[in-house]
């Protein structure tokens, strides 16, 4: 098929857009790998080594419990008898909406020597002092591990169980003519069918928990994204932030890599749909030790948090803090609504560009716009800083030089950074949702049109956008969420006074106030539980 | 010869709808059965009941002496010793087309499965692909792998759905062959479905026609094609025209002549007051120069056997026909008159209503 569209423009503007956008990241790599190597013999024999191995080793502990939570929950959902199943089906996804700075919060207050389960133990067996017995202490690097662990197992449970679901019975069914039950016919095929899924959903954790800030900075557990952090504000290091920026992007490029090369050979998803399954008929036994199981991960990674959440700011709400969470949410809001119709309208212009257009290279802007997903937002952040804070600087010395005002910091200390910083980072979520929309229109309708006598214009305005709409609003939904969510590129990069409802919930954990912010931080979960919705709807639906 | 699957009153209901009903069949060691029939009428349940994965309502299945299905016994699938050929061959994509063979062998010493495995691949002309992964092959390769891990275990009974559905028309013909010659070496039972008779001519020792559940008649594809017992079996096996006609005094009058008829022979329904004879283009002829015309071209096609008509009776009434069909070298046109006879034959004649 001939493509339909030949404007330069187009391919001017979609290479262009695609370049900045990832343009501060280039920036900050050159520099870290330009750095000189003073620095990076001091990070070495100083802070690096011991930053580096917490980092992998909260890396493995969170991915080691995920794979585990995770697997076993979508085998048992999908290949089990296990008795609410409809129910837990759902509900299992659920944690993926609470922010593991939150939970860590909570169980933090619940556990800790001061917590009410302390208490009670200590006032049950009359123990005086902490001498007298031991309980485990929740922050620490496995307690970090494991309140990521409990908060980002569902993508592993949703990858797997939807790789379960697709995957052709009659493979199970051959199996099993050849001698081997339906159990060991699970082990034997559908384990290893669904391999590649499992490692792109672990390598989602992995990234997450690479990229994790809140948590392991409240448990004090120092990683590279603690390290960068500090360095910047607290030390004001520009330079030896961006380094440890850049060994943290490599550290995720490698595991990128790591997770495109286990699946080069693994191209077997199956493309049938699947039919009546038949289930492992679970003794009462297995079906106590399921349910325990799958019970737990949504009652600790979910409910549980939440009904405290809920009893908190039953409790300790007052209008004073109503007032302060309106103007907080409002600025959330607004720099969400701004970031996530900005990210849409270049996901649509760099995903019809891929499909109208006829240049060679028309998948590139695309892919470029959307590699900002792996980068954390810590590292994203140092990255617009040491891109933008030079030319503010260039800008500031350019009009003083011709005797104009200065205007500051329009780049780097404006909510421009912000919204930049979403813009690049949530740009792969826009363009996955909108690429399998424009997939869902056939060609023939590319081509219709003209034979009507429609330019490109009007094609566009007329049969794809129109078709689209489903898919843009799907896409704007999932960025303003995840823009309403996100945390440490806020931290860094927002303007002197300005909150938004994620940083006002950490400042207030740092500050072992959660109590004052509930009710944000139940606006944060509530907003986070919109796509878990959305999706499971649309999922059901099909 | 004693039976080695013998399937008894069979009867399968699911969701309150009976897909099979009381269903007799037995297949002697090393026949080749060909299941045929409509959509729907039942084939495949017939399969999955019998391979393990349907539990039917009723009945007694005995392989080989052992029954594995009755009041009291229900054996798994992966304990019965069948092999079944999926429609898309369910081959595992994670492993090599060896490691597929060697799949369900996998408790035999190593030095029996090489065996098996290298003679299975040598047969199957599969040898130099035995590293491959299975989206690197063909279709026919595809399916041969799958039988070679099917018979790998040396299974008792083979049972194939619709195996050559997803092959290229050209390959089709010598493949059933070469599959045929390979299940009469290892001397396998099997089962296979298929929509296609012409599969059933080539592949099969045994016919079955089944529809809505019920198995209409089962014999050698050529006692079947000669003798349908019913107008359904012989409709679905499309074997001729179907030409109105009268019975009296042992005749069967039709608008193209008298046939002589034997009431022994009769394959008449009780109640049944329509009747038609089966007529095969063999058993037409044509004169197209006569005078005395009793039928008009209506459909004309060209096909290898030459040209292909239907005609249509000149007059209206109850021996009147629309669709007869005809294969002719003579070039006729549409609506031409022409004079058609039925030579003398042992006549079918089956009740419709």
């Amino acid at each position: 098929m001939i493509a339909l569209n030949n404007s330069k423009t187009w391919t001017f503007f979609s290479f262009l857009i695609a370049l900045v956008l990832i343009v501060p990241v280039l920036v900050m790599l050159v520099g870290g790998v330009n750095a000189s190597t003073e620095l990076f013999s001091h990070l070495w024999q100083t802070v690096l080594p011991t930053y580096l191995k917490n980092t992998l080793f909260l890396g493995c502990l969170v991915v080691v419990l995920s794979l585990f939570f995770g697997v076993s929950s979508a085998a048992i959902i999908t290949y089990t008898n296990i008795v609410f199943k409809k129910q837990l089906r759902w509900l299992l996804m659920l944690p993926l909406a609470m922010p593991a700075y939150l939970i860590a919060y909570i169980y933090t207050d619940l556990f800790d020597y001061a917590g009410p389960v302390q208490r009670s133990l200590r006032a049950w067996f009359n123990w005086q002092s902490p001498n007298d017995y031991w309980f485990f202490d929740i922050r620490t690097l496995p307690g970090a591990a494991v309140m990521l662990a409990l908060v980002l197992f569902p993508y592993i449970y949703m990858l797997t169980r939807g790789a379960f679901e697709q995957q052709d019975q009659n493979l199970i069914r051959a199996s099993r003519t050849l001698g081997f039950s339906l159990r060991q016919s699970f082990f034997r095929v559908a384990l290893p069918l669904a391999r590649p899924a499992i490692a792109v959903a672990a390598s989602l954790v992995l990234m997450e928990t690479l990229a994790d800030f809140a948590t392991v900075q409240y448990f004090s557990v120092n990683t590279l994204t603690t390290a960068i952090y500090d360095t910047w504000l607290g030390y004001g290091d520009l330079a030896a932030a961006n380094a440890l920026a850049s060994v943290l992007m490599l550290l995720i490029l490698f595991v990128v890599l790591a997770e495109q090369k286990s699946r080069a050979g693994l191209r077997h998803q199956s493309t049938r749909p699947s039919f009546t399954r038949e289930l492992i008929q679970l003794s009462i036994t297995q079906q106590l030790f399921a349910s325990i199981l799958c019970w737990s991960l949504v009652i600790l990674g979910f409910l549980l948090p939440f009904v405290l959440l809920i009893s908190m700011a039953l409790e300790y709400s007052t209008a004073a803090q109503l007032t302060v969470l309106l103007e907080t949410g409002v600025n959330s809001i607004k720099i969400a609504v701004i970031a996530a119709t900005i990210t849409v309208i270049l996901a649509l212009f760099f995903g019809l560009y891929q499909r109208l257009h006829q240049h060679k290279y028309r998948a590139i802007p695309q892919q470029l716009s959307g590699l900002g997903y792996a980068v954390p937002g810590t590292v994203l952040a140092m990255a617009l800083l040491s891109t933008f804070g030079p030319i503010d600087h260039w800008l500031n010395s350019l009009l003083e030089q011709f005797g104009l005002p200065e205007p500051g910091l329009i780049l780097s200390g404006t909510l421009f950074a912000i919204i930049f910083a979403f813009v690049v980072r949530f740009s792969a979520v826009a363009n996955g949702t909108i690429v399998s929309g424009i997939k869902q229109i056939p060609h023939s309708l590319d081509y219709a049109p003209a034979t009507l006598g429609a330019g490109l214009k009007r094609t566009l305005f007329k049969v794809h956008l129109p078709l689209l709409t489903p898919a843009i609003m799907v896409a704007w939904l999932l960025v303003f969420v995840e823009a309403m969510k996100e945390l440490p590129a806020v931290l860094l990069l927002r303007p002197f006074n300005f909150e938004t409802l994620s940083s006002q919930i950490y400042q207030l954990i740092s500050d072992e106030m959660l109590e004052q912010g509930a009710l944000g931080a139940i606006l944060i979960v509530v907003f986070g539980l919109l796509p878990i919705v959305l999706l499971n709807t649309k999922k059901e639906t099909s | 010869m004693s039976s080695l699957l013998s399937i008894k009153q069979l009867s399968v209901v699911l969701q309150n709808s009976t897909i099979l009903s009381k269903l007799d069949l037995s297949l002697a060691q090393g026949e080749i059965l060909g299941l045929v029939g409509a959509s729907g009428c039942g084939k495949t349940t017939l399969l999955n009941t019998i391979a393990g994965f349907l539990k039917p309502s009723q009945g007694v299945i005995d392989i080989d002496g052992n029954i594995i299905v009755d009041e009291s016994r229900y054996l798994a699938a992966e304990k019965r010793h069948i092999g079944v050929i999926f429609q898309d061959y369910a081959l595992f994509p994670h492993l090599t087309v060896k490691a597929n063979v060697a799949f369900g062998i996998s408790h035999l010493p190593k030095t029996e499965q090489n065996q098996r495995i290298e003679q299975l691949l040598a047969i199957l002309k599969l040898s130099e692909l035995s590293e491959s992964h299975i989206h690197q092959l063909s279709g026919g390769q595809q399916q041969r792998v799958a039988i070679a891990r099917a018979l790998a275990p040396q299974p008792k009974l083979l049972l194939l759905d619709e195996p050559f559905s997803n092959i290229d028309a050209r390959l089709r013909n010598e493949l059933m062959l070469e599959i045929r010659q390979l299940l009469k070496q290892v001397n396998t039972t099997a089962i296979f479905v298929t929509h296609n008779k012409d599969e059933v001519f080539t592949f099969a020792d045994k016919m079955a026609v089944m529809a809505e559940g019920k198995l209409l008649q089962f014999d050698s594809p050529a006692t079947i094609c000669q003798q349908p017992n019913s107008y359904q079996v012989a409709d679905f096996l499309q074997l001729g025209s179907w030409l109105p006609c009268q019975l009296s005094n042992n005749e069967v009058k039709t608008l193209l002549g008298v046939l002589p008829y034997n009431n022994e022979q009769s394959l008449l329904g009780e109640g049944e007051h329509k009747y038609s004879l089966l007529v095969k283009p063999s058993q037409l002829n044509l004169q197209s120069d006569s005078v005395k015309v009793n039928a008009q071209v209506e459909y004309v096609s060209v096909t290898e056997q030459g040209y292909h008509y239907h005609f249509s009776s000149l007059v209206d009434g109850d021996l009147s026909f629309t669709k007869l069909s005809l294969y002719s070298e003579e070039v006729l046109e549409l609506k031409q008159q022409v004079e058609l006879s039925i030579n003398s034959h042992t006549p079918l004649v089956y009740g419709i209503g």
